[in-house]
């Protein structure tokens, strides 16, 4: 069943910064952009399934911390090698300085 | 010395030469003779010189007479083994040292913008990519490497194969040192294109790609599965009548040689104004892209099959198109198995 639940407060994600979220048996990754956006995405890359909490965010970019693969983190979408497979991506928001993901 | 007179740095601090790597100029169309005069000299100069003369100092100084190498004995073999793994950490350990650990020239030249050492990672032993690395070469690179020099020096002390002499037919001699190098890199290429193969990277190539930002112990962190496919190509002088020294002269080109491609640096500065260049952005690409770049560049291996990069716009668009093409595919596949996102 898909609902909104609450994750984390903002000011526990650094500017362009990324927090790992469990969930109902899941792992996520959280992302705080420049502009204080959040996104919410699978946390595991899908090309060795390292969790994608201790990489890099750049811009609008998660580098993976194993093989530097990056991805997009507002559309999931694969955006350098190796990854080729897509994260899946979960709505997301902030509401009174907490941020809820839609799972 | 400026880095930025000769490339540029982006916002992650990575630094990219401005002129694009290139292959070697005897392939130019409409030929370019000049340059490859100018190329000429690197045939050789600086790295296969050393290995050229490593492989005599080892013949008249490390290795004994043919007679002992008739048998396998544990004395010589563990001599061997001993020369060879204390040559090879040091003739990297200069690279890492003055690059890596003293950081002499900080990031200058420098490909990537980080330290292996600062980053740890769960992809390596003890999280740590440089002590990963020098474990595997401790414990895999240099018994697979002396067991197969031992294999070929056995096979020509005993006369299994055809053992040619420089006094007899120099000529015949010269022209393969002159082929080895051709030699090393069509089996390079052709390994290496086996070794990306998905059931080979997964099991045995993923272990040298985890060293996505190389760094000179990088060099022959492989798998033990790879590394008899890559120092092997010493063995083809065992097929080819040759000599020895020109096995081992084989051998130490690809083991020692390994370095060119993973010290990380463009240039190694010398002095104030002076530096030598690595010629390692080729296969720095390769490790940083993974599906580009499989040969050096002496043959155009990866021109003629569409896999070069040489770090231009234009090589960057060629290698985007293959990735979403690829990307397309495989995310059709997932989807179909209800795995994927956008």
């Amino acid at each position: 069943m898909v609902d909104w639940v609450s994750a984390c407060k903002l000011e526990d994600i650094e500017a362009e910064g990324v927090i790992r979220f469990d969930h109902g048996g899941r792992t996520y990754a959280i992302f705080r952009s420049a502009s204080d956006e959040v996104f919410c995405t699978d946390g595991l890359c899908s090309h060795e399934a390292v969790h994608l909490a201790d990489g890099l965010v750049l811009d609008y970019e998660i580098e993976c911390p194993k093989h530097s693969g990056a991805f997009d983190y507002r559309t999931g979408e694969a955006i350098r090698m190796p990854p080729c497979i897509n994260l899946k991506t979960y709505e997301a928001e902030t509401d009174g300085g907490l941020v809820r993901v839609r799972l | 010395m400026d880095d930025l007179a000769y490339g540029t740095r982006n916002k992650r601090g990575d630094w990219q030469p401005k002129e694009p790597a290139d292959i070697a100029p005897i392939w130019s169309f409409p030929p370019q003779p000049l340059k490859v005069l100018k190329w000429l000299p690197h045939y050789f100069l600086p790295y296969d010189v050393i290995f050229f003369a490593s492989a005599f100092v080892w013949w008249y100084w490390v290795l004994p007479d043919v007679e002992v190498m008739k048998t396998l004995a544990w004395g010589w073999i563990l001599k061997l083994f001993l020369v060879n793994t204390v040559a090879l950490f040091a003739f990297f350990g200069v690279f890492q040292l003055r690059l890596y650990v003293f950081r002499a020239q900080g990031t200058r030249f420098k490909y990537n913008g980080q330290f292996p050492a600062d980053r740890k990672s769960e992809a390596f032993w003890f999280k740590s990519q440089d002590i990963d690395s020098a474990l595997r070469i401790l414990f895999h690179a240099m018994p697979i490497w002396t067991a197969i020099e031992v294999a070929i020096l056995y096979a020509y002390a005993n006369g299994y194969v055809p053992w040619v002499s420089f006094s007899e037919h120099p000529w015949y001699l010269a022209f393969i040192v002159l082929i080895i190098p051709i030699i090393h890199e069509t089996h390079f290429y052709l390994i290496h294109r086996l070794i990306h193969t998905p059931f080979l990277y997964k099991h045995v190539h993923s272990v040298h790609h985890n060293s996505v930002n190389p760094s000179p112990y990088s060099s022959l962190s492989m798998h033990p599965v790879e590394l008899v496919l890559y120092l092997g190509m010493a063995f083809w002088y065992v097929i080819i009548p040759a000599n020895p020294i020109l096995a081992l002269y084989a051998l130490h080109r690809a083991g020692f040689g390994a370095i060119p491609g993973h010290v990380g640096f463009d240039k190694m500065e010398v002095g104030e104004k002076g530096g030598v260049d690595t010629h390692a952005y080729i296969h720095y690409l390769h490790h940083k892209y993974f599906e580009v770049n499989y040969g050096d560049g002496l043959i155009p291996f990866d021109k003629w099959f569409g896999t070069f990069h040489d770090g231009s716009k234009e090589g960057d668009a060629r290698m985007q198109a293959r990735y979403q093409e690829k990307k397309a595919r495989m995310n059709a596949k997932a989807a179909k198995a209800g795995m994927t996102g956008a």
